[in-house]
């Protein structure tokens, strides 16, 4: 009986000392350097092979300096990092999300440093426009977006497009090279293609299973309706910014009514957004309208040659807007040993030649402004002009989104019950209003 | 160590078997160093000190932080009970127990039955092949729910299998993208629920019947009982302490069932299938609520407890009649 106590006491001790060992030496690979980079750009083709190849050539350039990257989903990613930063065993460089959701987290927390100091030693300022670096920018008590210092830096543009399948257009008798440049000329062409098509066809293939489909897809409606500055703003937070205006509302009925007259397939809310990329691209619905993150899905089903991408063409105003940015905001972790190192794999992996070849490679439109699309790729080059014509009419919506920790989540809800009938487009957008009043109360 | 420690054990009831010599002894409070009777304190020290360590501590960690107004990352403010009388007042956690009720309905109620149903045609017929049905059945238990979600959203899918057989009979008035229909969302994935419990139900029910006495049986034959009798008068109140675990456990998974809607809903459409315990991981991890998450998951706990205690007790009030 003794020794059979004893043995158990022995073991116990043993395993817990095996345990206490084995952590503390987890943590003390010093050298050679190590530096952890935790991404969601998870998308392959898209930019994971990207990230991949720029590491290694990183480390062959630096000797005795290993990168390694980890890629998680986007939900997995924003829902673990602000812990992980906290723990001091996460990420040295990691991806954010812009918004109040993660970014303002990390930056109230100061688990991220501002990049000030490498903004001037590596001329990001160049990279892009004044207006864009307001997506990076907070007060350091992480209640003022859009002003204060740059937290973050991205490595590509994000756009959301409207794709169109050339040959399905041709088919019902429409001349692809002729495309509307006007909202109501596209809503035309939307009602055209409706009553042109067979009934189970839809009109837009779309995909919104993660909630984020129709939050893209309206952009483009309500961009048509409501000035850019004044989504901007309200995203940021400018004192009496409203999402509850005729404009929006009115957007918001002309959705409902591309709902209810049949353009969507009627699976939307089961499809995840790139498996509708990929339906599109075998040959479902005449247009998607969707990132252009995407845009190699797309053109690996129908073909560079029978796509077409544009953004969804501009309302009166006649200036083009959509939604999107720039990628997910890199960061360094405050609590990292190598801000320094962390720093230059940034600079190397958004800015030298050798990224944006491979981003281009990818259909990646690099972020910095000042990059030329390789000439002799006619489907890159669309991308890239959809791109440009919206970011030289500045008429980046960003994401609405961003404007409160539970904006998705209201947004996801209230989009899925206009859709379906079951909200009016005053209610969902005073819905919508009340959820980021609420917000913006804690702000003040 | 514990093996010295003092207290706390007289109450206990000695699983060596009782000795009035032992008895009597430790009225009188004097104990023989290494008695047989601490070596079990001993024994249980490691699982015991997992489940203070993993368990027990966590679990008044989270009743702590409910009583806080906190982000998860920086200063906590000291805030009582207001998260507990928000958690009150909030419509949206009070439409999400409604469909866990619903769902209660799917886990419980409907794989007991199944349940029954199987083991009656189990014991009654001898079944070529009955381990191999009984294995298969009870496969749903050992898979991820992960892999779960990801196999029911394509049979669920609007071109998955579940929408060609309907079509195949039929039956194409019915298709629709399950998991994205307002209405059928939900019983969607109550349907998921049964069909991953059923066989848990199946194999504690199998086993139960084992135990019943052949006599029993025998003896209602001879009194001339058909099928539905003897099942009715000897399997169902044999199989009472089967059928009480079986709905405490899946009363349980059911309330806690998180992994089945994040992978598959992840609570929509429009909110018709959030469950507390999505909830509960939405302000946690994306609204940066860590607190009322808390109090979130404390209510939760609590409406369990509360549960399974209800369910235990309606079983030994029959046990007493």
């Amino acid at each position: 009986m003794k020794s059979r106590l004893l043995g158990v006491f022995v073991l116990s001790a043993v395993v817990l000392l095996a345990i206490a060992v084995g952590a503390s030496n987890a943590g003390k690979k010093a050298s050679p350097i190590t530096l952890t980079m935790w991404s969601y750009d998870n998308q392959d083709p898209g930019l994971q092979p990207v990230l991949q190849q720029l590491s290694k050539d990183f480390e062959r350039s630096h000797p005795g300096v290993k990168i390694n990257i980890v890629f998680k989903a986007f939900p997995d990613l924003v829902g673990t990092v602000p812990r992980a930063l906290a723990s001091g065993s996460g990420p040295d460089v990691t991806e954010g999300n812009q918004g109040y959701q993660t970014d303002a987290q990390l930056v109230k927390a100061k688990l991220i440093i501002p990049l000030t100091k490498y903004v001037k030693k590596y001329r990001w300022d160049r990279l892009y426009a004044p207006s864009t670096w307001g997506m990076f920018r907070w007060t350091p008590d992480g209640k003022s977006f859009g002003k204060g210092p740059v937290w973050g830096i991205a490595q590509t543009g994000q756009n959301v497009v409207a794709f169109y399948n050339k040959r399905k257009l041709r088919e019902v008798g429409l001349n692809p090279n002729r495309m509307p440049r006007t909202f109501a000329g596209f809503d035309r062409l939307l009602a055209q293609l409706r009553a042109k098509l067979p009934d189970g066809e839809p009109v837009i293939e779309h995909g919104n299973n993660e909630g984020y489909g129709f939050i893209h897809l309206f952009g483009g409606i309500q961009g048509a309706y409501v000035n850019a500055q004044s989504v901007r703003n309200w995203i940021y937070h400018v004192p009496g910014s409203r999402y509850d205006t005729p404009g929006t509302i009115r957007a918001l009925a002309k959705l409902q009514q591309w709902g209810k007259a049949g353009y969507f397939n009627d699976d939307y809310n089961a499809l995840e957004y790139d498996a509708s990329a990929t339906e599109f691209a075998k040959g479902k619905g005449v247009f998607w309208i969707g990132g252009d993150w995407d845009s190699t899905i797309i053109k690996t089903g129908l073909g560079g040659a029978n796509v077409g991408v544009m953004p969804v063409p501009p309302g009166p105003s006649g200036r083009w807007t959509s939604v999107g940015g720039l990628s997910g905001p890199w960061h360094i972790s405050a609590k990292t040993k190598y801000p320094d190192l962390g720093a230059e794999w940034l600079n190397y992996v958004i800015t030298s030649q050798r990224a944006k070849t491979q981003m281009f490679s990818q259909q990646q439109i690099p972020a910095d402004r000042r990059t030329k699309a390789p000439s002799g790729d006619p489907y890159l080059a669309q991308v890239t002009k959809a791109f440009q014509l919206v970011a030289n009419d500045d008429g980046l919506l960003l994401y609405t989104d961003w404007a409160s920790p539970s904006m998705y989540t209201t947004l996801q809800n209230q989009f899925q019950l206009l859709l379906a009938g079951r909200q009016t487009p005053a209610g969902m957008a005073k819905a919508v209003q009340d959820d980021w009043e609420k917000f913006d109360k804690t702000l003040r | 160590m514990a093996v010295d420690e003092p207290t706390a054990h007289d109450a206990r009831p000695d699983p060596t078997g009782p000795g009035a010599r032992r008895r009597r002894r430790r009225r009188g409070g004097g104990r023989a160093p290494g008695d047989p009777r601490n070596i079990g304190w001993l024994y249980v020290l490691p699982g015991l000190a997992f489940y203070v360590l993993f368990t027990l501590a966590p679990l008044l960690h989270t009743v702590y932080y409910s009583l806080f107004d906190w982000d998860g990352l920086t200063g906590k403010t000291w805030i009582g009970l207001s998260n507990y009388s928000e958690a009150l007042r909030d419509e949206v956690l009070r439409d999400a127990f409604v469909h866990s009720a619903i769902l209660i309905v799917y886990y419980a109620v409907f794989p007991v039955i199944i349940g029954l149903l199987l083991t009656a045609a189990l014991t009654r017929t001898v079944i070529r092949g009955f381990r191999f049905f009984r294995t298969t059945l009870f496969l749903p238990q050992l898979i991820a729910g992960v892999v779960i979600a990801q196999a029911w959203t394509w049979i669920y899918a609007t071109d998955g299998p579940l929408n060609r057989a309907l079509e195949l009979v039929g039956l194409g008035s019915l298709v629709r993208p399950w998991l994205g229909d307002f209405t059928w969302a939900l019983p969607s994935i109550g349907a998921i629920g049964t069909w991953v419990t059923f066989g848990l139900c199946m194999v504690l029910f199998v086993a139960g019947v084992q135990k019943i006495p052949t006599s029993l049986y025998d003896a209602a034959r001879v009194d001339g009982a058909g099928p539905v009798r003897e099942f009715f008068a000897v399997t169902l109140p044999g199989l009472r302490d089967e059928i009480l675990d079986a709905f405490v456990l899946t009363t349980i998974n059911a309330l806690r069932s998180f992994d089945i809607v994040y992978n598959t809903t992840a609570g929509g459409p429009g909110g018709e299938t959030l469950v507390p315990s999505m909830y509960m991981y939405q302000n946690a991890f994306l609204y940066n609520r860590v607190g009322y998450a808390a109090a979130i998951a404390t209510v939760l706990a609590i409406t369990i407890f509360v549960l399974a205690g209800i369910v235990l007790r309606i079983g030994s009030r029959g046990e007493r009649t």
